[in-house]
């Protein structure tokens, strides 16, 4: 029971204000909602601290209470993404700026274009085995065509393709 | 002047983890990961000198640094993510560190709780939309971010102030607001002159104690229950109403 609170409290502030970073910075939807709901856990945090230095659960109570309204707010918001996303079929957040000069574009929108265009990747090559033996007898065209379309690299192509070295990245991960 | 002279390392850290987030912040991926890492790293490790007050090496102790490193690395990771969906795995962690800060709080239901909830239920449906709306791997709006050095330069100034208005209250411990505010005797101070006489444990009931909590809610917040039992209720008609329709085409 000994100890100081305040380092609870100080875990709280920062749990807050990383989610409030990730709410001002972050462009996508989904983690738009994921930093809401942490600065949600910076609080709940701070009220079962201050329920503990008081020794009642007025805090605690409170706690359950946010997590009654984080679940609402979670299903509430991820049909709006879901809505919107059929709308402008990305969850980019710049698409849905209305709070700006009438004429301007939005402005990361904007930015996006003045910044060097990423390059597609390199469609992925796999090691084919050379043919060998005998030649099987297939009279139905359809299996060439088959394996025309694997060997072709339009089978998959993003809209918006990451540069090669995002790639090397993500693999990495 | 003075303010920089005493507290130099808390300023210190709180640079460090700034520049640590700025660094992995999404618009330059050309930058070694390490580096914001180390940095991050660093400047947690320092306010961790902060956060130690003149405590002994307890169990408490030891298991709080624990979770808190836990928590705030997640967290940072969480918000510097490129993909969203290690973003809701991050997300989870720091659901779990959270949890066990709540059991060092002496609130074992809230941190079961918790963890249904979010790590069960809520993180599961935001990977469940992640997948359904994004299937095709990294796009643009993930690897560029809306300016990030102002705004973690803003939050950090934020948690400036937030840590010095914490200073009042270091090295306070339970102890000392519990003397205070616990009646000494049901003599002195009458149940019904106390707020909410229902959510104070009693006698020799631990803080802990999950009757309590029930007694709190359905006695002082009974009210609030049935609001919030209507919330989700509402909440529950909205989502469906707003979430698209097979007729107008689906995902």
């Amino acid at each position: 029971m000994t100890g100081g609170v305040e380092r609870y409290l100080i875990v709280g502030a920062v749990l807050f204000v990383l989610g409030a970073l990730g709410f001002f910075t972050r462009r996508n939807m989904i983690v738009l909602v994921l930093s809401a709901e942490m600065m949600l856990h910076g609080v709940s945090l701070s009220l079962v601290t201050f329920s503990r230095v008081h020794h009642n659960l007025d805090g605690q109570a409170f706690t359950i209470f946010i997590l009654t309204v984080a679940a609402c707010d979670a299903g509430l918001a991820l049909s709006l993404i879901l809505a919107l996303y059929q709308t402008s079929k990305s969850l980019d957040i710049e698409f849905w700026t209305e709070l700006r000069e009438a004429d301007l574009p939005p402005p990361m929108l904007a930015e996006d274009a003045a910044a060097p265009p990423i390059v597609p990747p390199e469609p992925m090559h796999f090691p084919r085995l050379t043919p060998a033996g005998r030649v099987p007898d297939i009279h139905d065209k359809r299996d060439h065509n088959l394996i025309d379309d694997a060997a072709s690299p339009t089978a998959e192509s993003p809209t918006e393709p990451p540069k090669p070295e995002d790639v090397i990245k993500t693999a990495k991960r | 002047m003075d303010w920089i002279a005493e507290h130099w390392l808390e300023a210190a850290s709180l640079v460090l983890i700034a520049a640590g987030i700025w660094w992995l912040m999404p618009p330059a991926p050309s930058r070694p990961k390490v580096v914001g890492l180390l940095l991050a790293l660093v400047g947690t490790a320092l306010l961790a000198v902060r956060l130690h007050a003149a405590a002994g090496p307890h169990l408490e102790t030891v298991l709080f640094f624990v979770f808190a490193a836990a928590a705030i690395v997640c967290a940072i990771l969480m918000i510097t993510n490129r993909n969203p969906m290690y973003s809701a795995l991050w997300f989870a962690l720091v659901t779990l560190s959270t949890c066990g800060l709540f059991l060092l709080q002496f609130a074992p239901f809230l941190a079961a709780a918790t963890v249904i909830i979010y790590a069960g239920a809520i993180v599961v449906t935001f990977v469940f939309v992640i997948m359904l709306a994004q299937q095709s791997g990294a796009a643009v709006y993930d690897q560029r971010s809306r300016q990030p050095l102002v705004a973690t330069v803003a939050a950090f100034v934020v948690l400036g102030a937030l840590l010095s208005t914490l200073e009042d209250v270091r090295g306070l411990s339970e102890a000392d607001v519990f003397v205070e505010a616990r009646p000494t005797s049901a003599s002195e101070t009458p149940p019904t002159t106390v707020a909410n006489p229902l959510s104070r444990p009693a006698e020799n009931e631990s803080l802990a104690s999950i009757k309590a909590l029930g007694r709190s809610l359905f006695g002082d917040y009974l009210f609030a229950v049935e609001l919030a039992g209507t919330l989700l209720l509402v909440a529950t008609i909205g989502a469906i109403a707003i979430a698209p329709r097979r007729s107008r085409g689906t995902l």
